[in-house]
């Protein structure tokens, strides 16, 4: 029947009701009642989190739920309409708001089931204002094409079609008479609209809202005096334009009001309009939610439910708003608003999705192919439950099955995202969708970086001369404004988004001559004996391993036990995109080596260096390529390595008694945590501040 | 959107919404209240024929009482029964009482519409002088046609409708009619009686639709116009001086309350007779053909078996078994012997049957019987008391009258079978206990009232109807009622022969029945 959201039942449920039924009054795509859960006023719902989580899907799939069944609109503010005004169109007479307001009142109009559309006389009245601030040297088409539009949203439904648009036209005809003739231009508009509007529409109701702007701030309880201050207030901007738009948006709501008021549409609408807007952190999303909020502040009440979407968390934004997880909200909000305006909201961060939701998402999305087993677990291991990323991938094997099946060969497999478009690699779909398009070189060069001064040095080895440190640290700033994790250690938080970049920038260059410029430059960022860790994971990024065997068998016997296990993790935590050759060297051959070596199966041709004791170097060696795989987020982890790694760790607690009972934890944990996807964290990693860079780079 | 169920949009697209939900429930109401009209009406056939007649389940016939000008669907009652329903709709409300006449006019049979016609016509008269000739006395008498039945079977329901009637503005105080003694029509006037109203009986004749039968009264406020079968029986002895030894008796077994009261007062008359009586069963419906006429052949052999001086034959038998009975005799062997049969009232309806063999009656046949009423008997046989020739220039006065606005028309009219006269004079006695029943100071009497005043008429309170003076004795019975003796003609209709009484003799002029 309806394609399902996968994991957002907390808000979509029907029985029992999630967030979105108690809101809106409604079970999703049904027409039934349900109770509201805040009934005098419901809450500011503001989806939360970065890009990828589905937030623009959960509000796609409550339009879809809703439509029909209450009036619904869903504004996208990212949007190129609400960017920029139309050519012909000055700025003093256009802001994003306004255009959000006019596109979601023509989507709120649709006539839904048992009842006919809606009308917005006030609101008309109020926009035909403010364009008509902007006619000062217009032709009258112009004008028509503009206020037709706007005049169409008090057109109620009619059954006689073709009568739609014949009183716009009139009305229409009579603005731009007035507009053009010699008398006040603005005045003469809005007279002729109000005008309009009281004698068109004889009934109580429109009386009424042709006499709404006699409230406005020194109308004077003249309605056209009203409006004329409305238009004047937005076209000086600033301040005055912010109070006219406040206005606009509370003409919206009174519009609705209005609809929803009295014994017969009570007797005809269930629920409430439903409004959505999507990328809120853009204009006009902000200014719309600010004003809501301070009205609903201030007791003007409203009968809308919203629902927004913002990337990042919003918490300069909305300060005092309550924070809930999904989950958290699956039965009932625990919401009760505050003076301030921003506590009228409800931040709701959406969750990355479960391992069964990713199983079912994978059986959905390739319906239609015979999939390996391991896929769904290898796709949630590396994309932590990333929707998009499940998508993607999915879409991605979907399209090369039967073929390759590693994540390695999915990610830069072609992908077609439509049926007829250019098919790109998987990996650059993903970070279309995943990063900020505008700084996705930059982000590229500085995934490898750990902190500020390594990116730094990248930027100044890797990109212009312009991005310089301030560039470093605006683009820190972004991505946590994009609401991606900040993790100590990783300039970008997020491992999927992490490992995608990586590998960005393995594929920059047909030689991998970027990524090989990149780790040399933090290798040489790192010349001291305490950073040894960067360097050593840096030079196994390039496929070096020499070092790190010999580093850390020549710590074993002395180094603090968990530090050196730190250490190790660490080390191993280097991506490997490509095979190595014989040397290690990154080569464009296929065959992952690393699982022969854990094993022991190069034992016998390994030179050992001499005077160290090979045994120990060999384990370590080992050890090592055995964690490295085992952290891999592109390979699944092998039950035979894993078999390896504890017995070999198990080995290395006997030569320590000091340290006999971490090693030999380490031994029982980090197998079993690689075989169930989850990071090889072990033993004392938590609460360990001080030890600089964690590594959680062996999380699927 | 996904294709619905029906049961989905009606919880969703309609239950929900409660516009919609209580507009749904006011349709879906109307829709079943319409249903269920509808459907009583597809099953209730509307089974009414007029005001205050309808068909009975399980028949066809339209029965009760007629409270506007019905004609019972026989096209030779209209003129009647427009001219009475004119009469009622004359009536102010409030200054008349109502007299029900009571017969079967669903009767299919041509002789008894004969007879009802002639009946009716003589009830309406009857009216028309109350209303119009009697200097103004109150109350005024509206006249209604009751209808129990061809048979009477549906007599409950109009006696239920006329005990109705009492109450209200109709007014009803007396049942006129009943014409045949029937075991129905006795039924209906033991509950009509019951019930209080008083009933008028105009032919009825046999002994026990009366009072006073064996010492008791079980219809309180019955009176007859007729003489019984009994007297008629006395007064047909008393005529023809029949014997023992000269008479045989044909009559009908098992009978109904007519036959049988005739049957028993010809058995008294010739006890001791030689001949046993001979018995024949017609069907139960007797205006029905039947089997008889097989019987009367036989019969006819045996009665050119009597001995010569046998020259009598006394029938105890409805009409059309009479008919057949006479066309038998017609073709019996013993055409040389001359024969008179005897028999009650009920010949009267042979006067102007079509399938009567009159050749019969030329072959020394006479057939002679007791008519209720005969317009030659005062004229003829002119007598100083018991009836008058001027009492009966009234009505024929009246008769003329009708023939053209605004009394008439009342249809084809016709004296001779004494119909018209016994109706007349029946409703005449109606008018008669109504308006001296009526308390002093007032217009309307009580209805049993009525009734009561049936042992008064007589002396100088009798009535002198049309049919011979009508005294009655305290079971309202006539006493020494004239009873003209008449003749059929092979010329088709009826020679009066003369008239005889039930004590032998006309009453004394004061007309007082002896205690």
């Amino acid at each position: 029947m309806h394609r399902r959201l996968h994991g957002r039942g907390a808000l979509l449920d029907v029985d029992p009701a999630g967030l979105a039924p108690r809101l809106v009054g409604l079970r999703p795509h049904q027409h039934r009642a349900h109770p509201y859960e805040h009934p005098d006023e419901p809450p500011f719902v503001m989806l939360t989190g970065a890009r990828g989580l589905g937030k623009g899907a959960v509000l796609a799939e409550l339009r879809e739920a809703y439509r029909g069944h209450t009036p619904v609109a869903l504004a996208d503010c990212a949007e190129e309409q609400f960017r920029a005004p139309p050519a012909d169109r000055p700025a003093a007479s256009w802001s994003p708001l306004g255009q959000a307001l006019l596109v979601i009142a023509e989507q709120l109009a649709e006539p839904v089931t048992g009842a006919g559309r809606i009308t917005f006389p006030r609101l008309m009245s109020g926009l035909v204002a403010v364009a008509a601030g902007g006619w000062g040297d217009a032709d009258s088409e112009r004008i028509r094409r503009e206020v037709e539009r706007i005049l169409l949203l008090n057109e109620g439904g009619s059954w006689v079609r073709g009568v739609a648009g014949r009183w716009a036209g009139k009305v229409a005809a009579k603005v731009v008479a007035a507009a053009t003739g010699t008398g006040p231009l603005v005045s003469g508009a809005i007279e002729a609209t109000l005008e309009s509007v009281a004698e068109g529409f004889t009934s109580r109701r429109h009386q009424k809202a042709s006499v709404w702007y006699r409230t406005y701030p020194n109308a004077g309880g003249n309605a056209q005096r009203g409006l004329i201050l409305l238009s004047q207030h937005f076209r000086d901007g600033g301040g005055s334009r912010e109070h006219a738009e406040r206005y606009l948006v509370r003409a919206l709501l009174a519009d609705l009001t209005e609809a929803y008021a009295g014994v017969l549409p009570r007797m005809q609408r269930l629920g409430r309009p439903l409004v959505l807007l999507d990328n809120a952190q853009s204009a006009p999303g902000p200014g719309l939610v600010a004003a809501v909020l301070r009205d609903r502040a201030e007791g003007i009440a409203d009968r809308v439910a919203f629902v927004a979407a913002r990337r990042g968390e919003g918490r300069e934004e909305l300060p005092g708003a309550v924070r809930r997880e999904l989950p958290e909200v699956a039965r009932r909000c625990d919401w009760a608003p505050d003076t301030a305006p921003s506590s009228r909201a409800l931040l709701l961060a959406l969750p990355p999705l479960s391992p069964d939701d990713t199983l079912h998402i994978v059986g959905a999305v390739c319906r239609d192919t015979a999939v390996p087993p391991q896929l769904s677990h290898a796709v949630h291991r590396l994309t932590g439950g990333n929707p998009l990323g499940i998508v993607l991938l999915a879409e991605s094997a979907a399209q090369a099955l039967p073929g390759p099946a590693a994540l390695g060969e999915l990610l830069t497999a072609p992908l077609r995202a439509a049926e007829d478009g250019p098919a790109v690699p998987a990996y650059e779909a993903l970070l279309d969708r995943l990063a900020p398009a505008e700084h996705l070189d930059e982000l590229t060069v500085l995934a490898a970086a750990h902190d500020h001064g390594s990116a730094c040095a990248l930027a100044a080895a890797l990109l212009p001369d312009t991005f310089g440190p301030a560039s470093v640290r605006a683009l820190q700033t972004l991505l946590a404004e994009e609401g991606l994790p900040a993790v100590p250690g990783r300039f970008v938080g997020d491992p999927f988004v992490r490992t995608l970049l990586l590998l960005r920038l393995h594929l920059r260059d047909a030689d991998h001559g970027s990524w090989r410029t990149a780790h040399e430059t933090l290798i040489a960022h790192y010349p001291g004996e305490e950073h040894a860790r960067y360097r050593l994971h840096h030079e196994l990024a390039l496929g070096e391993t020499e070092a790190a065997v010999g580093h850390l068998r020549d710590t074993f016997p002395t180094a603090d036990p968990l530090a050196w296990l730190r250490t190790l993790r660490f080390v191993a935590s280097a991506p490997y995109f490509h095979a190595h050759d014989a040397e290690g060297r990154d080569f464009t051959g296929r065959g992952d080596r690393r699982a022969a070596v854990a094993l022991g199966g190069t034992d016998a041709e390994q030179a050992v260096p001499e005077g160290v004791d090979a045994v120990l170097h060999l384990r370590i060696r080992r050890l090592l390529h055995a964690v490295w795989l085992l952290a891999d987020p592109l390979v699944l982890p092998d039950p035979q390595v894993c078999d390896r790694l504890r017995f070999e760790l198990e080995q290395l607690s006997n030569l320590r008694p000091a340290g006999n009972a971490l090693l030999w934890r380490a031994s029982r944990d980090w197998p079993a945590a690689a075989l169930a996807g989850r990071p090889m964290d072990g033993p004392g990693s938590a609460t360990d501040a001080d030890h600089g860079p964690d590594d959680r780079s062996g999380e699927a | 959107m996904a294709r619905r169920g029906v049961g989905t949009w009606i919880r969703e697209g309609v239950w929900e919404i409660p516009l919609r939900r209580y507009t749904a429930l006011l349709v879906a109401a109307a829709l079943v209240a319409g249903l269920v009209l509808g459907v009583r009406v597809l099953l209730h056939v509307d089974r009414s024929c007029g005001p205050g007649v309808a068909r009975p389940e399980g028949s066809d016939e339209c029965v009760g009482v007629a409270t506007g000008p019905y004609d019972f669907g026989q096209s030779q009652l209209r003129d009647v029964v427009r001219a009475i329903g004119r009469e009622n709709d004359r009536l102010a409300p409030g200054s008349y009482v109502t007299v029900a006449v009571m017969l079967p006019y669903t009767s299919t049979s041509a002789t008894s519409l004969n007879d009802i016609r002639h009946q009716l016509q003589g009830a309406y008269l009857a009216q028309y002088q109350a209303n119009h000739g009697s200097n103004g006395e109150r109350p005024q008498i509206r006249l209604l046609l009751a209808n129990p039945g061809a048979t009477g079977a549906h007599w409950r329901g109009t006696a239920g409708q006329l005990t109705a009637m009492t109450a209200g503005a109709d007014r009803l105080r007396a049942v006129v009619g009943i014409g045949q003694s029937t075991y129905a029509n006795k039924q209906a006037v033991r509950e009509l009686t019951r019930q209080g109203i008083p009933v008028i009986g105009s032919s009825i004749t046999a002994d026990d639709l009366a009072n006073g039968q064996g010492g008791k009264d079980p219809y309180p406020g019955l009176a007859r116009v007729a003489p019984t079968n009994t007297d008629e029986a006395r007064a047909l002895a008393s005529f023809a001086k029949v014997g023992a030894g000269k008479a045989l008796l044909v009559y009908d077994r098992p009978g109904d309350p007519y036959t049988r009261t005739l049957q028993q007062s010809f058995a008294a008359l010739i006890k001791g007779s030689p001949y046993e009586p001979q018995p024949f069963t017609p069907p139960d419906d007797r205006s029905e053909e039947g089997t008889t006429a097989n019987t009367f052949r036989q019969i006819t052999h045996l009665v050119c078996d009597t001995s010569r001086e046998t020259d009598t034959i006394l029938f105890a038998g409805r009409h059309t078994q009479l008919r057949q009975f006479i066309n038998a005799l017609g073709g019996r062997g013993c055409q040389d012997r001359r024969f008179t049969l005897l028999t009650g009232d009920e010949a009267s309806y042979l006067t102007h049957e079509k399938e009567l063999d009159r050749g019969a009656l030329r072959h020394n046949l006479s057939v002679r019987y007791t008519s209720l009423a005969h317009p030659d008997a005062w004229t003829k046989d002119p007598r100083p008391t018991g009836g008058s020739a001027a009492d009966f220039a009234v009505l024929r006065q009246l008769l003329t009258d009708a023939t053209r606005e605004p009394t008439g028309p009342i249809g084809r009219a016709a004296l001779d079978d004494g119909q018209l006269i016994i109706g007349y004079d029946a409703v005449r006695l109606a008018v008669h206990g109504i308006r001296e029943a009526v308390p002093a100071g007032r217009t309307v009497p009580a209805l049993t009232d009525v009734g009561l005043q049936w042992p008064q008429v007589k002396g100088s309170l009798r009535v002198n109807g049309a049919s011979g003076w009508i005294c009655l004795d305290v079971h309202g019975n006539p006493y020494d009622k004239a009873v003209p003796i008449v003749e059929l003609t092979p010329e088709g209709g009826s020679r009066f022969v003369r008239i005889a009484w039930p004590e032998g003799k006309p009453p004394g002029r004061e007309c007082l029945p002896p205690s």
